[in-house]
């Protein structure tokens, strides 16, 4: 089977950028060069767009505009949201899915890892009002919806880096986190919220202790606000196809394929995500074997791991970490794609497993 | 029977298992790869097999 071109195929976990956000890009670098923080009359209009994309932010992501910050590296927010809002001497709690960005912080601190279920879902301690727990909205990797931490007393981290603004926050928060990337906006952009500014202190050396770092690119954040506009917008559209689509392909690999683990139910993930690994599969081979015949797909299986060590989170839910494929259904996809793929996908296991 | 699969990268110690498996009722699996653990659970789950930590890197596999 040869590949086919000029189609949507990419299944990996980031995607090109939204065509709303790189139409707007030029036009954000024209109209946000100037510094907002200046009293000039460009940089007036630097800090009116600013707002404005502050403004998008907050709608989608269920903040005010006011709590909004943004960083030039988004990984840089776990260390800044964690170690901002923890204080000294207090427990840190995390999932044992938790991304590995949080075990590093973690670790510094007074750590506490809490195992999941088969189901990733973790029991929420009740903690002490000092304590900070590290919640995670939506896993990147399985697309697990955690349930709310409603009994913890103590502050709360929000990683939404992996919810593409899709996932509400807690009704109690104190620090949350999202990755441009995953509403397929610009990369090099985190955004981070702080509930109140005063629960917050900058972990980093710093000039100004009350703001997380100056050093953001406002065009990018012009053009981030633009797609998170277009691609929200676009998934409400698409919700139902992509559960479809979802369904369709879990019903497939367990009826077609067989042996075949699966990560969480339809219910309790993200549509657009999904985790499986089939028994007796080298996930290296597999995934070179679709790259080939040009599907491009995730794994967290360890041989595709730079360290050689399987997947985390799907170690710590008791699934099978060999044979590892993660799909990202992006709201372009088609279904016409996603049948040639499985056809595909059903012949490689096959052979490979014979 | 004894399953020497130290050395060996995952998925390979589990597929051998599961050939072991098909002709003897037990299996002690020697296995230093960091997957094997997690994957002889998901395996033992998945084929509703049965399995026991005995000592470092060793497994003592049941079929069920």
């Amino acid at each position: 089977m040869g590949s086919v071109t000029g189609t949507f195929q990419y299944f990996q976990s980031e995607a090109p950028l939204h065509p709303a956000a790189r139409a707007a890009l030029t036009e954000a670098f024209d109209r946000g060069w100037s510094d907002p923080t200046k009293p000039h009359f460009e940089s007036r209009k630097a800090a009116i767009l600013l707002n404005e994309a502050k403004e998008t932010f907050a709608a989608h992501l269920g903040v005010r505009p006011d709590q909004i910050e943004f960083l030039s590296s988004p990984s840089s927010g776990f260390h800044l949201g964690i170690a901002g809002l923890a204080l000294p001497g207090s427990t840190v709690y995390y999932p044992a899915t938790a991304r590995s960005e949080v075990f590093a912080v973690g670790d510094h601190l007074s750590g506490h890892k809490l195992g999941v279920d088969l189901a990733g879902q973790a029991l929420w301690p009740r903690g002490l009002a000092d304590d900070l727990l590290c919640w995670q909205s939506g896993n990147g990797e399985t697309g697990v919806i955690s349930k709310p931490p409603v009994d913890f007393i103590g502050r709360v981290f929000v990683d939404a880096t992996a919810s593409a603004g899709l996932l509400p926050l807690p009704s109690r928060w104190h620090g949350a986190l999202w990755d441009s990337r995953s509403w397929q906006g610009p990369a090099g952009l985190g955004i981070f919220a702080i509930s109140e500014k005063n629960l917050w202190r900058n972990p980093l050396p710093h000039i100004d202790q009350k703001i997380t770092s100056p050093d953001f690119s406002l065009p990018l954040a012009l053009a981030s606000a633009i797609a998170l506009d277009a691609f929200s917008a676009e998934y409400e559209v698409k919700r139902k196809s992509l559960i479809e689509l979802n369904e369709r392909i879990r019903d497939f690999l367990l009826t077609e394929i067989g042996q075949v683990d699966i990560a969480g139910s339809l219910s309790n993930t993200l549509p657009h995500l999904l985790s499986f690994s089939f028994l007796y599969i080298d996930a290296a081979i597999l995934m070179s074997e679709l790259d080939r015949r040009g599907f491009s797909v995730d794994s967290g299986s360890a041989c595709n791991a730079t360290n050689m060590e399987p997947s985390h989170v799907l170690a710590a839910m008791g699934l099978l970490t060999h044979g590892n494929i993660r799909l990202t259904l992006h709201p372009q996809m088609e279904r016409t794609s996603v049948e040639t793929f499985l056809a595909t996908l059903k012949d490689l296991v096959v052979e490979l497993r014979s | 029977m004894e399953l020497d699969c130290r050395g060996m990268r995952c998925p390979i110690p589990i597929i051998k298992l599961a050939e072991g498996i098909k002709a003897f009722k037990e299996v002690t699996l020697l296995s230093d790869d960091p997957a094997t653990l997690p994957d002889l659970i998901a395996w033992a789950r998945m084929t509703k097999n049965e399995f026991t930590v005995v000592g470092t890197n060793t497994y003592l596999v049941k079929r069920s």
